[in-house]
């Protein structure tokens, strides 16, 4: 179970957090714990220890940013690659980046996400398997 | 001298006898009687033969008895000297004969050579004075009576003692005569009569004559007259002064035809000194004879004897004179006037004057020309206040075109303070819209993220029914163009930063066109009319590739099945600002600059006139729903605007549109 690959997802959009946990569990690559109170997102974190954190922006009581920070700061955390979500920036510009945090455009596919996930947490497994 | 003729008129032949011998015997043969009759009738008969000189004359004849001979005689021929013979008892009657014109008379037996001789020569002698006489008298007294001047006598007293015909009338006087003993108070008025007798008195006085005196006279009945009058001192023989004699010639008729002259000169004087205008005549040589005051006034003179005589060179510097010679001697030479001239002059102080002359050639008897007439008036005033005019003629065009330039500047303001208006509103409208599209879009994509979750967890089960599928398919595309609207929303609405580099507007259309070539579906071609090496631009190649991207799927869009797309790059010479700059943005063009064009031509349905202004609202679409945003051309004019660059749609004539892009270089 060790080598499943630990997602972490922090939206206040419950069913949004639900399915994608649904969806990505289902492949069996991954883990995913997902979090909708973004005030208790860090202490979550370092209880869960993600291999990457997906991370919306716009949340009530605190923002996206601020998380992020706050994951930043932690050293237990500090390596952690972390994408934003969002849905207020139209999908053209996803490739950029925000704050120097890469981000992704919603509604994302499915798609979008697990290669965004591999992008940044290559498997040796998938890499030896043509 | 011939000797003289005398005949003998005597009856009694004694006495015939005697008085022959003792006329002829003259030893220096003056006398010898050449006839003798004893009657008057045949002694008039012969003597009107004119045979004798003298006649002696018996007074007892038989025809004729006494006195009576002697008149009939003298009557028939009075230029005949008579000398009258008697008796001593009839000397009485001799004497009366002599009274009446004989010559002299001879009492018969007192009679000797020596005494008859004598009287026959006196008698010769004067009658040839007394005719002599009486010829002058009758001359005098043709003169006098004849000469329409008046002549008079006077007495010391002036009183009139002789006066002629022509005075005579004049005071209406029957004979001479009744103005004899009276004086001029009788005739004139009181005061030439006064006149007239003071010097009538220095006449006499001094001797000396006064000769043509004009004087004026008033008659007793009030007509009046003008004469000329000559007054003389009247001497007797003695060389004694004895009254005055006068003679005068009225004058009336020259005197008022003087006058009336030179009324008439006066006249034409104070009409050519009144007027304006400088007049003045010169002769030939161009010497002046005659001037007016304003001539005068004009040449600094102040009398007309400083100018007569003298040339225009007494007056004027010799440029300006040699000007004026020239123009003289013109119209001498040619003989024709010059009319209405304008001479630029100068008057005495130094100061430009202008003159509008006429010169009239003046002409005399056989057209022998005899100088000039000129007339000149000075025209300086209307000359200034003409070029005043004109200055302020000028003056107002200049502030009349200042003023249309201001008015244009103030409605090129105005203009663009309304595009600016307009664009504010419309920036305001973009600005309310962007604000909704991110707050929607934030709670519209939520809920597409969770329906997307889905849809996608649900098709990654093993469906065993083919409508699930299709139906999960439906959903998923329907997510997608959801996403799709609010993406474009956010397109345009988004805060934009242009990244800007120096890109090649070829470059950016070649990939574009790559990007399009998927709508590609039906029977199209592609007409590539790229300028090589346009100059590089400032542009954000992204956003620039969007707004292709943009037009190349409206045009394809456009020409439905199929149809030829045409694009087109040039560089050029902005020449004018024409429709194909935008109103808006005609401001950062211009002429002159260089411009980069970029043009794409469909053949498709073009778009409908009314509609052209339209196109750029965002939301305006025809296409029907799903296929059209409204939002393409939205947010092409955002970009372009973006990049200072303009946009222009137009129908092309045959078919479709023309999408006109500028860029400045
Ligand atoms: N090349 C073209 N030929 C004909 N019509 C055009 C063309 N480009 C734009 N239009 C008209 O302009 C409208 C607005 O265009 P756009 O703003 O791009 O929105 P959409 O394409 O989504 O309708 C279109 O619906 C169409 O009617």
């Amino acid at each position: 179970m060790n080598d499943k690959k630990r997602i972490f997802i922090v939206d206040d959009e419950s069913g949004f957090t639900r399915l994608l946990k649904l969806t990505l569990e289902k492949t069996g690559n991954y883990l995913v714990r997902e979090e909708n109170d973004g005030t208790t997102a860090w202490l979550a974190a370092r209880e869960f220890k993600p291999d990457i954190v997906f991370l919306d922006i716009v949340m009530p009581k605190i923002d996206g940013g601020e998380v992020a920070r706050k994951i930043r700061s932690d050293p237990m955390l500090a390596h952690v690659p972390i994408i934003f979500l969002t849905a207020i920036v139209a999908e053209r510009e996803t490739l950029q980046e925000i704050g120097g945090f890469p981000f992704l455009a919603k509604p994302v596919s499915l798609e979008a996400i697990t290669h965004c996930i591999e992008h940044h947490l290559p498997s040796p497994a998938a890499e030896e398997t043509p | 001298m011939a000797a003289i003729r005398v005949l003998l008129i005597e009856d009694n032949p004694g006495d015939v006898f005697l008085l022959r011998e003792m006329v002829n015997d003259d030893p220096s043969q003056r006398c010898r009687v050449v006839a003798q009759t004893d009657r008057v009738s045949s002694g008039i008969e012969l003597l009107q033969q004119g045979e004798a000189d003298v006649v002696l004359l018996d007074l007892t004849l038989p025809d004729c008895q006494g006195l009576e001979s002697f008149e009939r005689l003298h009557a028939a021929v009075p230029h005949i000297p008579v000398v009258v013979l008697s008796g001593t008892d009839d000397e009485e009657f001799a004497a009366q004969a002599v009274h009446l014109g004989a010559q002299e008379y001879l009492v018969k037996g007192r009679i000797d050579t020596h005494l008859i001789h004598r009287a026959l020569r006196y008698a010769i002698e004067r009658s040839r004075s007394e005719s002599e006489l009486a010829q002058e008298r009758d001359l005098l007294h043709t003169l006098l009576e004849n000469i329409p001047d008046r002549i008079y006598f006077k007495d010391e007293q002036s009183r009139f003692i002789r006066i002629n015909r022509a005075l005579q009338e004049l005071f209406h006087l029957a004979r001479p005569e009744q103005a004899y003993g009276k004086t001029d108070a009788d005739f004139y008025g009181a005061e030439h009569s006064a006149e007239a007798l003071a010097d009538e008195a220095q006449v006499m006085d001094t001797r000396m004559p006064i000769f043509n005196k004009v004087e004026f006279e008033t008659l007793q009945d009030g007509s009046r007259s003008w004469s000329l009058t000559t007054k003389l001192p009247l001497q007797d023989r003695r060389g004694r002064v004895v009254g005055t004699c006068g003679i005068s010639r009225e004058i009336t008729q020259i005197k008022e035809m003087e006058e009336q002259l030179a009324t008439e000169r006066n006249l034409l004087r104070s009409l050519i000194d009144n007027l304006p205008d400088i007049i003045f005549l010169k002769d030939a040589q161009g010497r002046y004879l005659l001037d007016n005051v304003a001539h005068l006034r004009w040449i600094g003179a102040s009398d007309a004897s400083e100018v007569v005589g003298r040339t225009v060179y007494d007056f004027f510097p010799d440029d300006v004179a040699d000007a004026f010679h020239a123009a003289d001697l013109a119209v001498i030479a040619s003989r024709c006037p010059m009319l209405n001239q304008e001479e630029r002059s100068l008057d005495r102080a130094g100061r430009e004057r202008w003159l509008l002359t006429s010169k009239i050639p003046w002409l005399g008897e056989g057209d022998a020309i005899l100088g000039l007439v000129c007339i000149s008036r000075d025209i300086t005033e209307q000359k200034l206040s003409q070029q005043h005019l004109k200055q302020a003629n000028a003056d107002l065009a200049a502030s009349r075109e200042e003023l249309l330039k201001t008015v244009k500047r103030l409605r090129d303001a105005h203009q663009e303070l309304r595009d600016v208006q307009l664009q504010l509103i419309e920036a305001e409208k973009m600005k309310s819209i962007g604000r909704l599209a991110a707050g929607v879009a934030h709670e519209v994509k939520n809920p597409l993220a969770v329906i997307k979750m889905g849809v996608e967890f649900l098709s990654a089960q093993e469906l065993t029914d083919e409508t699930s599928s299709l139906i999960l398919k439906e959903m998923a595309e329907a997510v997608d163009r959801a996403d799709g609207v609010i993406g474009g929303l956010l397109d345009f609405s988004a805060p934009k930063r242009l990244q800007v580099e120096r890109e090649d507007l070829n470059t950016i259309i070649d990939q574009a066109l790559k990007l399009v070539r998927g709508e590609l579906k039906g029977a199209y071609e592609i007409v590539r009319e790229l300028q090589p090496n346009l100059p590089p631009l400032a542009l954000d190649a992204a956003k620039i590739s969007q707004v292709f991207i943009n037009l190349l799927t409206n045009a394809i869009h456009s020409m439905g099945q199929g149809g030829v797309l045409t694009v087109r790059t040039y560089s050029k010479q902005l020449t004018g600002v024409g429709a194909n700059v935008g109103g808006s943005r005609s401001e950062s063009f211009r002429i002159g600059g260089q411009i980069v064009v970029a043009e794409i031509d469909d053949t498709g349905c073009g778009i409908p006139e009314d509609k052209l202004s339209k196109v750029f609202e965002p939301f305006f679409t025809t296409k029907p729903t799903g296929q059209g945003t409204g939002l393409g051309l939205s947010v092409v004019r955002t970009i372009v605007d973006l990049h200072g660059a303009t946009i222009d749609l137009r129908n092309l004539p045959e078919c479709g549109t023309r999408a006109c892009l500028m860029f400045q270089v």
